[in-house]
């Protein structure tokens, strides 16, 4: 079971989902955005909020990403349209201008920004998310078990 | 009135009687069991990401939307394709930014999503506030709607009697919808409705190129001319005006349409009922696909009607040009009592009458689910109400609210009421999107810091637009002879969405200097459910 991560290589050539974090505790600092030098945890053997926040720093690039694009063009689309009209209403082909061409496009491209979300948020985050999961129902079997 | 014979109005007459008589068959069938709460609020858990995503666009898809739109294409050209690709992109950055946690978070109502990391009757209550502010408003002007464009297909002389019978009548049909099919049974007429409406937009849209050659070039050149612009029409500017506090005025209304339409709660319900993360990304990737491509035929079917109707028919029929489709449809279906032309008319007909019908049940329902979850079973019962007695309950709940909202129409018939879709949109972006987006992202989030961002937000859309150029002083207002006009604009999100997201920012500070151990107390609910909130891991 491989995954081509972009983001996370290291997480998506192990097999995590059936290896506990036991073996290796510490493996994960470096992807990790916030340091957590101050976990209780730390000190002996996995650390329970390691998956999680890789999780939530998965999810939050993807999110910043594909958020920003689809925001950042529309409000330039709007911006140039208000601001710069003679530009947006140029003629490019007949009677076709600019403006119209860009708004069209904008839609077209949305069939491709789906796709590319999905395809990302499988390669990215559902690995993640599957972990975390199993992390789950594992400490809440043996918390079933103690009890 | 549409200079039709009366063959036609006997044949849309029996379309109309047939689709009423199987949507409400399928309702029947389709309704949930009497004790299964979840049955009646999410649905069918088991539905395939096709199906719920149709139902998705279906519910977003709403009359408005389509009548509005087409119109706002027509008649102001550039205007309008920015606001269909910004009702598609609105669809697109739910997806993208909010439904996979809501999906997570949520299990019936916004109420359930803020409830999670902040229990209480206050914020139950703040959350179905909103849920009503945002839905009723947009209940109301599409059932007023529907008076007007029902007398209108149906050649009926416009009197103010018959327009009541046909709101009451669309009424009543959406009580039913909602009481007896819940979301299951709105969820099937969603689906039906969203292939009908595509399918026969699509074959309105093929027939506008066909007419002009398949070329986009004679298309836009007879748009420019019927619309009476001239090249105006290709430029932006002839909705609001081309100064600059005027364009503001534009780029304002258009981010409120982005920030604003997808987070309507009657949307949002529907993602709870996807079975998981996965299921409820590929049926928003079909919502998404569905909603775009029916912004790409609204374009066409706009420009078709500006260059074959004529804005001067257009405005003449209807000032803010909401019949143009069912005007298109006339001019495209040939010599008037050809067959051609009414089975073209009837479809389009049945289109608009079933998508009125479907988007009013479907606010109805979410209304209801709010007052019935948030309101009674929570709020006032603080969670313990049995489940079939919740159930009864949102039953009455969308009697009450379709009751309220078809007395509310036929009171506001006579005037210009499209203020209170931007209005919906407005509490849409100001409260709801501010309150989500922070409830699922941001961990110091506290109690205060919700109710400010809920409650100031819909203040300060609604108290604005009271006081906005929508309501007075333009002619195209509610009220255009009277001049309370202080905000000099027509849609108010420019201001009520950075101070919904301040709002609530300033709450929370409020919370941390003064309710230390309160906040405290949130953030550490927030760390639990994070695991859930991202992963869905119970």
């Amino acid at each position: 079971m491989t995954y081509q991560a972009p983001w996370h290589e290291p997480y998506a050539r192990e097999p995590y989902a059936h290896e506990p974090y036991a073996r290796e505790p510490y493996a994960h600092d470096a992807y990790m955005r916030e340091p957590y030098a101050h976990d209780p945890y730390a000190q002996d053997g996995p650390r329970p909020g390691a998956d999680v926040a890789a999780l939530r720093s998965a999810y939050r690039l993807l999110r910043r990403i594909s958020t920003l694009a689809a925001l950042g063009s529309f409000v330039l689309y709007i911006a140039l349209s208000c601001c710069a009209p003679g530009l947006m209403g140029a003629r490019i082909a007949g009677e076709l201008s600019l403006g119209m061409v860009l708004g069209v496009l904008q839609l077209l491209v949305t069939f491709a920004a789906v796709f590319w979300y999905g395809r990302s948020a499988r390669r990215s985050v559902d690995p993640l998310a599957l972990a975390v999961r199993e992390r789950a129902r594992a400490t809440g079997r043996s918390a079933g078990a103690a009890r | 009135m549409n200079g039709f014979g009366s063959g036609t109005q006997a044949s849309v007459l029996l379309l109309f009687t047939a689709l009423v008589t199987f949507t409400l068959l399928m309702c029947v069938m389709a309704g949930p069991d009497r004790d299964d709460l979840a049955n009646f609020y999410t649905g069918y858990l088991s539905l395939t990401p096709l199906k719920n995503g149709l139902a998705i666009a279906g519910d977003y898809i709403s009359a408005a939307t389509v009548l509005s739109t087409t119109g706002i294409i027509a008649l102001t050209g550039y205007d309008g394709y920015v606001l269909a690709v910004s009702t598609a992109l609105s669809l697109v950055l739910l997806m993208f930014l909010l439904a996979e946690p809501l999906r997570n978070a949520g299990s019936f109502t916004m109420g359930d999503v803020l409830a999670r990391t902040m229990p209480g009757r206050a914020v139950r209550v703040a959350a179905c506030l909103v849920t009503l502010s945002a839905t009723l408003p947009f209940l109301v002007v599409q059932l007023s709607g529907a008076g007007s464009l029902l007398t209108f297909i149906l050649d009926i002389p416009h009197v103010a009697g018959a327009r009541t019978a046909c709101i009451v009548m669309v009424g009543s049909l959406m009580i039913i919808y909602a009481a007896i099919g819940g979301m299951r049974g709105t969820a099937l007429i969603q689906m039906i409705k969203i292939v009908i409406l595509v399918g026969t937009s699509a074959v309105v849209a093929v027939l506008v190129l066909h007419r002009f050659h398949w070329s986009p070039d004679e298309l836009l050149t007879a748009a420019q001319h019927g619309s009476g612009a001239g090249p105006a029409f290709l430029r932006q500017g002839l909705q609001l005006g081309t100064s600059a506090g005027e364009r503001l005025d534009f780029i304002g209304f258009q981010v409120t349409v982005v920030l604003g339409v997808a987070c309507l709660p009657h949307i949002t319900m529907r993602l709870y009922s996807a079975p998981d993360v996965p299921a409820v990304r590929r049926s928003m990737s079909w919502a998404v696909g569905t909603v775009t491509a029916f912004c790409l035929l609204l374009i066409v079917m706009g420009t078709g009607a500006a260059a074959l109707v004529g804005a001067r028919y257009i405005t003449a029929a209807d000032p803010q040009g909401r019949t143009s489709v069912l005007m298109l449809s006339q001019v495209l279906g040939g010599a008037p009592g050809s067959a051609g032309a009414t089975i073209l008319y009837s479809a389009v007909a049945g289109m608009v009458f079933i998508t009125l019908l479907s988007s009013v049940a479907g606010m109805t329902l979410a209304a209801a689910s709010s007052l019935a979850h948030d309101l009674f079973a929570h709020a006032a019962r603080r969670g313990r109400a049995k489940p079939r007695t919740e159930m009864t309950v949102a039953v009455w709940a969308s009697v009450a609210v379709g009751t309220v909202a078809i007395g509310l129409a036929t009171m506001v018939q006579d005037w210009n009421v499209g203020v209170l879709t931007t209005a919906a949109i407005c509490v849409g972006a100001s409260a709801v999107a501010p309150t989500l987006t922070y409830s699922l992202f941001w961990r110091g989030f506290t109690r205060t810091g919700l109710l400010a961002s809920l409650y100031g937000g819909t203040a300060c859309a609604l108290l604005l637009l009271a006081f906005s150029q929508a309501v007075s002083g333009t002619p195209s207002a509610v009220f255009p002879d009277a001049g309370f006009d202080l905000f000099p604009m027509q849609s108010t999100g420019l201001v009520s969405v950075p101070f919904g997201y301040l709002a609530g920012w300033l709450g929370s500070r409020l919370d941390h200097r003064r309710r230390a151990a309160d906040s405290l107390a949130t953030r550490r609910l927030y760390e639990e459910n994070e695991a859930r909130l991202l992963a869905a891991a119970e």
